[in-house]
């Protein structure tokens, strides 16, 4: 097994609880994301979040990224610092950019937004393109790019933006076989680009997530209780189903996707 | 031919070209055939539109007309703007909302507080056409406001942007494309109100106080010619504003291609 430990709480989520009215959505809401260190290498966090469609992922997803507040509890970062809209990097399901900028001009205003890049912005766009391969693109309006292209623009701009985090809602919805290894690959390579960096994916796409997750949090109903919670979490670590290529095939993972879903 | 009477059917240019000559006669032919003797025929209009383009009268009174629709264009835009950016402040919104209201308003019913109100005909005319504008602005931008997806806050706030950086981001610079879009769209309104205000005030000239000159000697003729010049300065505007937002806003012809 890979030599790892787990050091600091980088993210914590403390009874965390959302209503809309008197209609309970989620409840109890309670995990931790640590730090992960392997020697010898950069090794950053990525966490699944998976649960059936409808039962309020995306509204964990908008709690975690500080767009909602909980009708109770707390979100913290490190520090305890409660988690707030800008804290996080935020990737939407649709790769939502401004449609009257060019990507040239909407990744310049999130290097700005990030005082460590201050006068090497430019330089920094050109890296980032060249390395998600954007850079005949910079010039183009996003309603000239596809997909693809889209969701790199989105991941680029979120990156200069520099938050540690990085939240993805459903990333893999929609996409094709190719460009689906293209952004598992793509995904696995922002996570090793820092030690810090914590990629925090929600999707219904169970087998995808887990395939490039260290840790699977799954969400879901308890019998008698009105609304979600965190009924499992899954050390894929701890199992040997993690940071390995061709996991999907090795029948411990394939288990593993029957134990989450048998949990759903 | 078929294709002409099918819902959503599409036709060449050419067959456009050709469907609209044919009915440009027909209507021309209708219309010749329906005067009398108090409707001109379309080629006594003809001829008067041409007579009317050759004379300095015309020009004079457009340039009077085109002078003040323009300036109340611009303190209409600049009114607009200040109120429909001040109306995301809440102490703002009420004001924005009931200048929306101000729309059933008659502009009959006020002339005279607006006589009061103002020191020569030049001001009153300029205060009424813009009375009469910015109601339908203000309702036209608050709209666009209103219908701004919500993912465009959230990314603005997920950047890390503060309520002012996301007011500047998404509303004036997002925006800056449609407020475009409803100059260009109510450009026509205030064409409109032109001739009615010029009549208030006569001695400036206007076309709409040439309108009324000849309304009043019953010269028919004449109107209709000049009905003709005001109807083609409007598609001209029109054109000339719509080309100018291509230019300035590359990303709204991409939009009406993918569309």
């Amino acid at each position: 097994m890979t030599a790892y430990t787990k050091g600091e709480v980088l993210l914590q989520a403390d009874n965390v609880q959302l209503c809309f009215g008197n209609r309970v959505i989620l409840h109890d809401i309670n995990f931790a994301i640590k730090n992960i260190v392997r020697p010898g290498m950069q090794q950053g966090q990525v966490v699944s979040l998976v649960g059936r469609s409808g039962i309020g992922k995306t509204q964990l997803f908008k709690l975690l990224s500080g767009l909602q507040s909980p009708s109770a509890g707390h979100i913290y970062l490190q520090n305890n610092k409660t988690v707030q809209a800008g804290d996080m990097g935020v990737i939407f399901q649709n790769y939502y950019l401004f449609e009257w900028r060019t990507v040239y001009h909407s990744l310049l205003l999130a290097a700005r937004q990030n005082a460590a890049l201050a006068g090497k912005e430019k330089e920094h766009i050109d890296r980032y393109a060249e390395q998600f391969q954007l850079t005949e693109h910079l010039q183009h309006y996003p309603q000239q790019l596809s997909g693809g292209q889209r969701q790199r623009a989105s991941i680029i701009q979120q990156l200069l933006k520099g938050s540690p985090f990085l939240l993805l809602d459903e990333p893999f919805s929609g996409l094709d076989v190719c460009v689906l290894d293209k952004v598992v690959e793509l995904l696995l390579e922002v996570s090793v680009s820092d030690e810090f960096k914590t990629l925090i994916i929600v999707s219904h796409d169970i087998a995808t997530a887990a395939a490039i997750s260290d840790t699977v949090f799954i969400l879901g109903c308890e019998a008698g209780k009105p609304g979600a919670t965190i009924k499992k979490e899954i050390d894929l670590v701890e199992r040997g189903l993690a940071w390995e290529k061709d996991i999907k095939q090795r029948k411990a993972f394939t288990d593993t996707i029957e134990e989450i879903k048998d949990c759903l | 031919m078929k294709k002409i009477f099918n819902p959503f059917g599409r036709i060449s240019r050419q067959t456009l070209a050709v469907m609209i000559t044919l009915q440009v006669i027909i209507t021309l032919l209708l219309w010749h055939t329906a005067s009398n003797g108090l409707i001109p025929t379309p080629g006594r209009v003809a001829m008067s539109f041409l007579e009317l383009l050759s004379t300095k009268l015309l020009l004079d009174n457009l340039l009077v007309s085109l002078l003040l629709t323009g300036k109340a264009m611009v303190y209409s835009i600049l009114i607009t703007l200040a109120l429909a950016y001040l109306s995301v402040l809440p102490f703002f919104k009420s004001i924005a909302q009931f200048i929306v209201k101000c729309r059933y308003l008659t502009l009959t019913g006020l002339i005279f507080i607006f006589t009061l109100l103002t020191k020569d005909g030049s001001q009153l005319k300029l205060s009424l056409l813009v009375f009469g504008i910015v109601p339908f602005f203000v309702t036209s931008f608050l709209a666009v406001i209103l219908r701004i997806d919500k993912q465009e806050y959230e990314l603005c706030k997920t950047l890390g942007y503060n309520n002012w950086q996301i007011l500047y981001e998404v509303i004036i610079i997002g925006k800056a494309d449609q407020v475009f879009e409803i100059l260009r769209q109510n450009f026509a309104i205030s064409w409109l109100m032109i001739t009615m205000v010029e009549g208030l005030s006569m001695s400036e000239g206007g076309i709409g106080a040439l309108l009324i000159k000849y309304n009043k000697y019953n010269d028919l003729t004449h109107v209709l010619a000049l009905q003709l010049v005001i109807f083609l300065l409007g598609l001209f505007f029109d054109f000339i504003l719509g080309s100018i937002r291509q230019w300035l806003f590359p990303y709204t012809k991409l939009q009406i291609q993918t569309a």
